[in-house]
Formats: C-alpha cells, sequence, structure tokens
C-alpha cells in the first residue's frame, strides 16, 4: 500500500463543494439547469419551477461497461433521470445525482435538455 | 439589480473538531436539500417527512427514511435531530438531506446545526 506522510493515499482530497447555475429557452420555455460539484460526482438539477420530484443516482462499476443507475426519490415509471444520470457517468465516469423535473412526453426536448448539458460540460469542465 | 439565481442556494464552510465541514442548503418548492459532509460527497442519502396527521399535539412527528446508504438507527437519529428545526421553519416541508459525517459525536450537533441556521434558504 503506498503511504505518504502517514496518509493514506487512497482517500481522495476534499474539495470545496462549487454551485453553477445556467438557463437555456429549449422548445419556447425556459429550462434552468442548477449543478453542485462535489468530491468524485455532481449533483444536477433539470427543471422550469423549482421543484425536486425525482432523484436518480448513477456510478460506474467495474462489472459492466455501463454505469449502474438507480431512482431513489421519485416515480419509477419515469425513466429518463435514471437513463439521463447514466450517460452523464457515462461521460464523466463519475458518480452522477440527476433530478428532472420537465415533462417527459417531449423526448425532443429531453433530447436537446441533454444536449445542452454537454455543451456547458464543454464550457465549463470545471464545474462538473 | 444582480441576477438571481433560479434556485436558491447558500453554503458556508467550517472546521469542526479538526475537521473540515461543508454545507449547503437548497430550496426546492417541494423539498428543502441540505448537504451536510466532511468528504465533500452526499453520502447516507436520508428523507425527512413530517407526518400530515398531527395536527392535536403540538409536537409533530417525523419520518426519517434512508434513500440511499447503509440504514443504520444512528442516521435515523441524528437525520431527525438535524433536519426536524429546517422542516418546521420552513413550513412542514420534507427536507432531504446528504449526510456524510466523519465525526458524529453528540457535542458536534449543535455545531453543525447552528452551520445549518446560517445557510437558511427557507
Amino acid at each position: 500500500m503506498n503511504m505518504e506522510n502517514g496518509a493514506c493515499s487512497g482517500q481522495s482530497a476534499v474539495e470545496a463543494i462549487g454551485v453553477h447555475d445556467f438557463s437555456e429557452k429549449l422548445l419556447e420555455q425556459v429550462v434552468h439547469f442548477h449543478v453542485m460539484k462535489l468530491t468524485g460526482g455532481f449533483f444536477l438539477w433539470v427543471g422550469a419551477s423549482p421543484v425536486l420530484s425525482n432523484l436518480a443516482v448513477s456510478m460506474n462499476s467495474k462489472f459492466d461497461s455501463m454505469p449502474l443507475s438507480t431512482l431513489v426519490l421519485g416515480d419509477s415509471s419515469d425513466t429518463t433521470p435514471n437513463s439521463l444520470a447514466q450517460r452523464l457517468t457515462k461521460k464523466t465516469k463519475k458518480q452522477v445525482f440527476v433530478s428532472y423535473n420537465l415533462p417527459v412526453t417531449d423526448s425532443n426536448l429531453t433530447l436537446l435538455v441533454e444536449n445542452r448539458i454537454r455543451k456547458e460540460m464543454e464550457l465549463h469542465p470545471d464545474k462538473f | 439589480m444582480a441576477h438571481q439565481p433560479f434556485i436558491k442556494t447558500r453554503q458556508t464552510e467550517k472546521t469542526v473538531n479538526g475537521i473540515s465541514t461543508q454545507v449547503v442548503c437548497t430550496e426546492f418548492s417541494n423539498y428543502i436539500f441540505i448537504v451536510l459532509t466532511q468528504y465533500g460527497k452526499i453520502g447516507t442519502l436520508v428523507s425527512v417527512t413530517p407526518d400530515a396527521r398531527c395536527s392535536d399535539i403540538s409536537t409533530p412527528m417525523f419520518t426519517t427514511k434512508v434513500l440511499l446508504g447503509k440504514d443504520e438507527a444512528l442516521t435515523h437519529v441524528y437525520a431527525k435531530n438535524i433536519a426536524t428545526f429546517v422542516s418546521q421553519e420552513a413550513g412542514n416541508r420534507p427536507v432531504l438531506l446528504g449526510l456524510a459525517l466523519k465525526d458524529c459525536s453528540a457535542e458536534n450537533m449543535k455545531t453543525l446545526k447552528d452551520m445549518i441556521k446560517s445557510c437558511q434558504v427557507w
């Protein structure tokens, strides 16, 4: 085991939690995004009104190339938060919490939302 | 006027018993989301919900549920102790609490609650 100054190197340093907000008009409605950067992951909320109706969490598994994901809050028949969290973990290799609070009937909107998130990740990689 | 973010959030950092401790409080219309962490992570996620039928008793009852992480008795005690006042002050809104503490001693409880109080978003 690798030890440095008596501290176990496996223990990651605790970073300051950073908060990042942005919004975008998508399909005639303003969609708000709220990101909380955590150590080894991030929390992402998406919505048009300030409600927290679901929460999914996703992380990588060494047994599967596809990240694992589960819904910890909300209606499990709605798979959007789960799949979004899963795809963001796939991209970032991080633990991702996602709360998706938009109508899920419109799959075009879901796609636009995900593209907007990806764009923000490219613009501000340090915020995620 | 400065631009107000859509989601109201406040945070603070303090060294408690030699350990760097962070609090982030976020307001949603149906939840107050609190991250109380000494690891920089959400850790154990607990919901603290006031019971609907308590109008006849002076002290409301709360239901705690571990949504993610180890479901230990102490987690429920801790979550209830920390989040009850927030829920009451926030008009009986449920609290979603992310708890990741290295030091869970009862002596620190007041300091941690004061940190949460200083991040009032409700």
